[in-house]
């Protein structure tokens, strides 16, 4: 048995096309992985079927020594969590949208109110009340950060999640961030040197 | 005068012959729908005459196996034409239809003859099979409007249902708003039509039983039997048709499969 996030032998084709295969990696806990690579390389194929949202072609997956299938893939899911690029748009606001999440039975209620996350991260009081249509794409993905990390999950699985920030939001996104477990997709080498302790690379090598 | 005044050839010809009008018309504006107007008028001559030849020694030897036939082949005729009708598809979908019509329609139409009607014996043709002719014309809208809508919003907005499974939704809680809002969509013509009737529209139905010579308030009593029946059967066989969909585009590990919704 071995903690934190570890995967043996990933294998994932997409459209005929093999984005990965023979893929390892081991995530111990509170320490961050960061996986880089060109566009197109597979980055987000990979944080997806980590999730458990789109099924593997090859290889072996769990988290502190227990598999998908054993806990069960809802429960798999509730424990590591993807935090999207480019969050969905919903109808409604963001608090009700939180309002729905709670009530997953999977959850249990075993939640943080997000709002003080979401205002450590520079966001506003009112924004989680405001209809998501006329939220900016960085008010989004920092309502979006600010959920992930109120549904306590074990893993973090995260696109690209300061994308769309400013500087200063990033820097304060990267704080509450640090010493989670995170798998951590970014294009940005500067940002990668502050937040990796290890990093994978998807593709080619530079 | 208790019976209708029948109607000949040339009655039918007179009518037909306005249809002319419209085919005038059409050849005037250049809409290029002659064709489709002397196939669509032939056709319903056609069919109505063959449906008329049959019901009536149908009606005649009252035989339980014959209208059961009958009855299997309205069913998966309706299947057909309300899963041919979406504009996505998943594999399956036409049993899924069935299902969902068999459940829905059928269970309906038979609670409707043998103990709301109380007609004995409860298959008598003259009741069952008019009554299941109604109630799936209607139904076969609805449950065609909400798989074709559910379909439409789990290929459209996976990101949103994705969201929800990566917070540990099960595959139920993460469709849950599609299978709501689809079984809306599916359920609005009837309730729309429930609003009108009587306002608006005389139903056919009413109308063909005050011209067979019932009385109005019978047939309005009639007839709100068959839109209560039609209701009912929208609404179980669109959540039916609707579940049925669900379950086969998520797969055994709670996941959203869109590679298996087509798009027709």
């Amino acid at each position: 048995m071995s903690a934190g996030l570890r995967a043996t032998g990933l294998r994932r084709v997409v459209g005929g096309r093999t984005l990965f295969e023979d893929l390892d990696l081991h995530l111990p806990p509170g320490t961050t992985l960061v996986v880089r690579g060109a566009s197109g390389a597979g980055k987000t194929q990979l944080l997806r079927a980590l999730a458990g949202l789109d099924p593997l072609d090859g290889g072996a997956l769990s988290l502190d020594g227990a598999t998908p299938e054993s806990m069960g893939w809802t429960d798999w899911r509730r424990r590591l969590r993807l935090v999207a690029q480019d969050p969905p748009v919903f109808s409604g606001t963001p608090a009700e949208l939180w309002e729905r999440i709670r009530g997953f039975a999977a959850l249990a209620g075993a939640v943080d109110d997000p709002r003080p996350l979401a205002s450590s991260l520079g966001l506003d009081d009112g924004a989680l009340n405001r209809p998501w249509s006329a939220l900016s794409g960085g008010e989004r993905q920092r309502t979006s950060l600010a959920f992930a990390l109120g549904s306590r999950p074990d893993v973090l699985l995260l696109d690209e999640p300061t994308s769309a920030l400013d500087e200063e939001a990033i820097r304060a996104a990267e704080r509450l961030l640090r010493g989670r477990t995170c798998v951590w997709v970014t294009h940005d080498p500067a940002q990668a040197e502050r937040v990796a302790d290890a990093t994978l690379w998807l593709g080619e090598t530079p | 005068m208790t019976g209708p005044i029948e109607l000949g050839p040339w009655q039918i010809g007179a009518a037909a012959s306005l249809v002319l009008v419209n085919g005038l018309l059409s050849a005037w504006l250049r809409l290029g729908m002659e064709k489709k107007l002397l196939v669509a008028s032939a056709r319903s001559v056609v069919q109505l005459t063959l449906l008329g030849l049959v019901l009536e020694p149908v009606f005649a030897a009252g035989n339980a196996l014959l209208v059961g036939g009958i009855c299997v082949l309205m069913v998966v005729l309706a299947a057909r034409a309300a899963t041919n009708r979406s504009s996505r598809r998943y594999a399956g979908m036409t049993w899924g239809g069935l299902g969902a019509l068999i459940l829905g329609a059928g269970v309906t139409a038979v609670v409707g003859t043998g103990f709301i009607v109380q007609v004995e014996p409860w298959w008598e043709p003259r009741y069952l099979i008019p009554m299941l002719g109604m109630i799936l014309g209607n139904g076969l809208t609805g449950i065609s409007l909400g798989l074709d809508r559910c379909l439409q919003q789990l290929d459209e907005h996976r990101d949103r249902v994705d969201l929800a499974l990566a917070y540990g939704a099960t595959a139920w809680e993460a469709a849950r708003p599609v299978v709501a809002e689809s079984l809306r969509a599916g359920m609005i013509p009837i309730l729309n039509s429930m609003s009108v009737v009587g306002l608006v529209t005389i139903p056919g139905m009413m109308t063909g039983q005050i011209l067979g010579g019932t009385p109005p308030l019978q047939a309005a009593t009639y007839q709100m039997l068959i839109l209560f029946l039609i209701t009912a059967a929208t609404g179980l066989g669109a959540l039916l048709a609707i579940l049925f969909a669900w379950r086969a585009v998520f797969d055994g590990a709670g996941r959203l499969r869109p590679e298996r919704i087509e798009e027709v």
